[in-house]
């Protein structure tokens, strides 16, 4: 008798390992590198983030002199956060960005 | 009547594109022709234009399953260079890591061996157990793939205590599900019957064609870059080095099933053993021209790494060379004298990735031949 | 009458419209059950529906080496061969819908006639994998049919007919064949054998999807990959009503507590068993290759065949 045919019954009866995912969504832990967002009344302006982020996703709108995250080019690394001095920039744990238009 | 069968560069069988060109007598192997570079993607050039500290993240993308180590043996590499060691906690933080990525490449390598045989269950149900790696990972450094952990001078982010229960727990059911897999390949008639004899290389073959990691432990090479040039933490653990005597498929499964319980042995241990302290250091990354050389014992065997530094605050050469580009060497070898249903399990079974082997290669698209440009053709070419 | 009843019964019930819609059931909910011997839910029943109404609205793409009649009449030969043994399984009744002497062998000969299909759509499809796929459908159908009239000539045998309806009666007033100790190795051997007809694992060699792509359908896209996959599926409800009619009993009305089920509800009963019973059979296994598949039924599935046969014709 095949070795693994009493686990494929028993899996018969068990829980799915899987979940429907649009309807029933799994919350990521804590801790989590999702999209970065900008706290424009935090940031100070000093432009650290830009010259530490790696893929340079971080550009400055021309107006109010913030930073503001290009999501195509992120790579979700966490630089920015973790440099910026004013904790402007948080990790937060969405992570769906495609959108219907 | 000899026909070609062409795998590739688009095939069920290839999770990446490559191309193999197989001679086919009826269902038997007479020749086969490989060829690569569909994936080539310059990144070894785009090193050297980036700064130390940014070129973490483009390394990172090298390899997404082995992603960590790539990024560890690069830290060292210019650890070396500039002269300073990191902190004791975030070596062990970097076993812990290096370890799950052990585990999770290797199971996800189990998958799709059993995918290649045509067992889809066990597919479904290795990559079940496998995303319990990825949630360990995800609590550990962020993110299920690409950790961005590794920075120079340490790691960025911490083993919180915490975690350290959820960790253990997750390495148990592990264990166990690893052991139930051991078992069926030890018993279970079809795959013995699609897995033994098939793909052999033998020692001798492994010793010429230079095969490293789990491919040349499978054929009774006793080789570990863990043990036999230990990095980071791994002379303070205890871990064994598994090899087999076949050299067959069913042998480069073992070994990797039974690699996934050492590497559980050795997280186990450095969770257990970690000492506190600071996880990094700040590290001037004005390096003076010096040269450093690094390796490395990836998932898939021997990684290796030649940094040159110039005094700016970016390389002037990084070269690196992945445990596929090793093991190539040794793939016509065992397909010979095998059939067509061997293709897909013999590939995988040296569990390649195209994405980090890949090479510029110059093709006459006229006539098929390959040659080669000497440094001076390759100048005048590039201006 | 005569005439209008045929067409209403090949094209309606139990012809093509009932084959289908039972066939692309079945199909699904075998999809559902093997996602969740998989543990994960796996896609709904009526997945199969979906797909084949998506491939039939599809464009439909032939490569320029395969532009040949074969290659677009085999599906729906195929297809029609399969409608027809439809007819002449019993399903609603003992008496199929078409009656003829030996119909037995008019059905061996007749669900051949996918597989022959199939393999001819893979040779002129000018496809590597489709000429490789069909040559190991070729050795595998010399594997497979072997035992299959084998299997088929014991229960013949002990009964003494050729003929299904006899068979099904038969077994009304004497019991399942497959109860019979005698005709037990038969009956399993014939399951062997049903495996590999169905091209299921661990005999789905001629379609090894990471070996050969897709075997003889590699080339197939559009509508004629959905005619492809209905011929399949009213395969797999073909064999399984043959086997349930020759080993169980075939389709037959009780009265349960005063309640009159009628024998339609048999077949769909009997015939889902078997359904479930080769999903599980190839979620518990590998694919073999094709030498390992050829000696497994020339020595293993033979041999259970033949010592039935032995056992019908001396034990009385
Ligand atoms: S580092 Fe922080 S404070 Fe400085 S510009 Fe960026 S977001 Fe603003
Ligand atoms: S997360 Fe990384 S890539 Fe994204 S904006 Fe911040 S530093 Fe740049």
């Amino acid at each position: 008798m095949p070795r693994i045919l009493p686990q494929v019954l028993r899996n018969l009866l068990r829980k799915p390992a899987t979940v429907k995912y649009p309807q029933v969504r799994v919350e990521p832990p804590k801790g989590y590198r999702g999209r970065p967002v900008v706290d424009p009344e935090r940031c100070i302006s000093c432009w650290l983030c830009i010259r530490t982020c790696p893929a340079r996703a971080i550009t400055i709108s021309k107006e109010t002199k913030k930073p503001s995250i290009w999501l195509g080019r992120c790579i979700f690394c966490g630089e920015c956060a973790e440099v910026c001095p004013a904790r402007a920039i948080t990790m937060t744990k969405e992570f769906e960005f495609t959108t219907l238009r | 009547m000899t026909f070609i069968v062409p795998i590739g560069p688009q095939h069920p069988a290839l999770k990446e594109p490559a191309f193999f060109r197989f001679e086919v007598k009826g269902e038997e192997i007479a020749d086969v022709d490989i060829r690569f570079g569909y994936v080539h993607r310059g990144i070894e050039e785009a090193l050297q234009r980036r700064d130390y500290k940014h070129d973490v993240y483009l390394i990172e993308r090298i390899c997404g399953i082995c992603n960590v180590v790539h990024t560890t043996t690069y830290c060292q590499a210019i650890e070396q260079l500039a002269g300073v060691e990191p902190p004791e906690r975030a070596k062990y933080i970097r076993v812990i890591i290096l370890e799950l990525e052990r585990i999770h490449s290797h199971l996800l390598w189990l998958g799709i061996a059993a995918h290649q045989i045509g067992f889809n269950t066990l597919f479904m149900l290795a990559w079940r157990d496998r995303e319990r790696v990825m949630d360990l990972r995800e609590i550990i450094s962020g993110n299920r793939v690409t950790s961005a952990t590794n920075t120079i001078g340490g790691v960025r982010r911490d083993v919180k205590p915490e975690h350290v229960p959820t960790i253990l727990r997750g390495l148990d059911e592990l264990e166990h599900s690893t052991k139930y897999y051991i078992d069926l390949f030890n018993s279970d008639r079809t795959i013995l019957a699609r897995c033994t004899n098939v793909g052999i290389l033998t020692k001798d073959d492994a010793r010429k064609f230079c095969a490293v990691g789990p491919l040349a432990r499978a054929s009774g090479v006793d080789t570990d870059i863990r043990r036999d040039h230990p990095y980071a933490i791994y002379d303070k653990l205890s871990f064994n080095v598994i090899t087999e005597r076949e050299g067959d498929v069913w042998a480069k499964s073992m070994v990797r099933l039974r690699e996934i319980l050492e590497a559980i042995h050795i997280v186990r241990q450095a969770v257990k053993e970690m000492p506190i302290g600071p996880i990094r250091i700040k590290v001037n990354l004005e390096i003076p021209r010096n040269e450093a050389i690094e390796r490395t014992e990836a998932p898939r065997g021997e990684l290796f790494y030649y940094a040159l530094s110039n005094g700016t605050d970016s390389p002037e050469r990084v070269h690196v060379r992945t445990p596929t580009c090793a093991n190539f060497a040794s793939i016509k070898r065992m397909f010979l004298g095998g059939t067509v249903a061997e293709i897909p399990i013999v590939i995988w079974s040296i569990d390649p990735c195209f994405a980090c082997n890949d090479r510029v290669a110059l093709v006459d698209s006229h006539t098929g031949k390959t040659f080669n440009l000497s440094l001076k053709e390759l100048r005048k070419w590039r201006h | 009458m005569e005439v209008l009843s045929f067409i209403l019964g090949s094209l309606v019930f139990p012809g093509l419209l009932f084959a289908s819609l039972i066939g692309l059931l079945y199909i699904g909910i075998d999809r559902k059950v093997t996602g969740h011997m998989q543990n994960r839910i796996g896609p709904p029943i009526w997945q199969e529906f979906l797909d084949v109404g998506k491939l039939l609205s599809k464009e439909d793409i032939t490569p320029g080496a395969a532009q040949s009649p074969i290659f677009t009449a085999a599906p729906l030969v195929a297809l029609g061969a399969a409608v027809t043994v439809m007819l002449l399984i019993p399903v609603s009744s003992p008496q199929p819908t078409l009656t003829m002497v030996a119909d037995l062998i008019v059905i061996i000969y007749l669900l051949n006639i996918p597989a022959i299909c199939m393999m001819l759509g893979g040779y002129s499809s000018g496809s590597p994998f489709g000429a490789t796929g069909a040559g190991r459908h070729v050795a595998q159908l010399f594997g497979y049919e072997f035992v299959f009239i084998i299997a088929i000539l014991v229960a013949v045998v002990r009964v003494g007919s050729l003929g299904l309806p006899t068979i099904v009666n038969y077994q009304a007033q004497q019991g399942w064949l497959i109860l019979d100790w005698r005709l037990l190795p038969a009956a399993i051997a014939a399951l062997v054998a049903i495996q590999g007809k169905l091209l299921r694992v661990p005999f789905d060699i001629p379609e090894a999807e990471s070996e050969i792509v897709h075997g003889s359908l590699t080339e197939y896209s559009g509508p004629k990959l959905a005619i492809w996959r209905l011929a399949y599926d009213v395969e797999t409800i073909v064999v399984a009503g043959l086997f349930a009619a020759l080993f169980l009993g075939g389709p037959t009305a009780y009265v349960i507590g005063g309640v009159q089920i009628p024998s339609i509800v048999d077949f769909l009963i009997k015939t889902l068993a078997i359904v479930l019973l080769t999903t599980t059979l190839r979620n518990i296994m590998a694919r073999l290759r094709i030498d390992q598949a050829l000696k497994f039924y020339w020595t293993s599935a033979t041999l259970l065949a033949i010592i039935s046969l032995v056992l019908v014709l001396v034990v009385p």
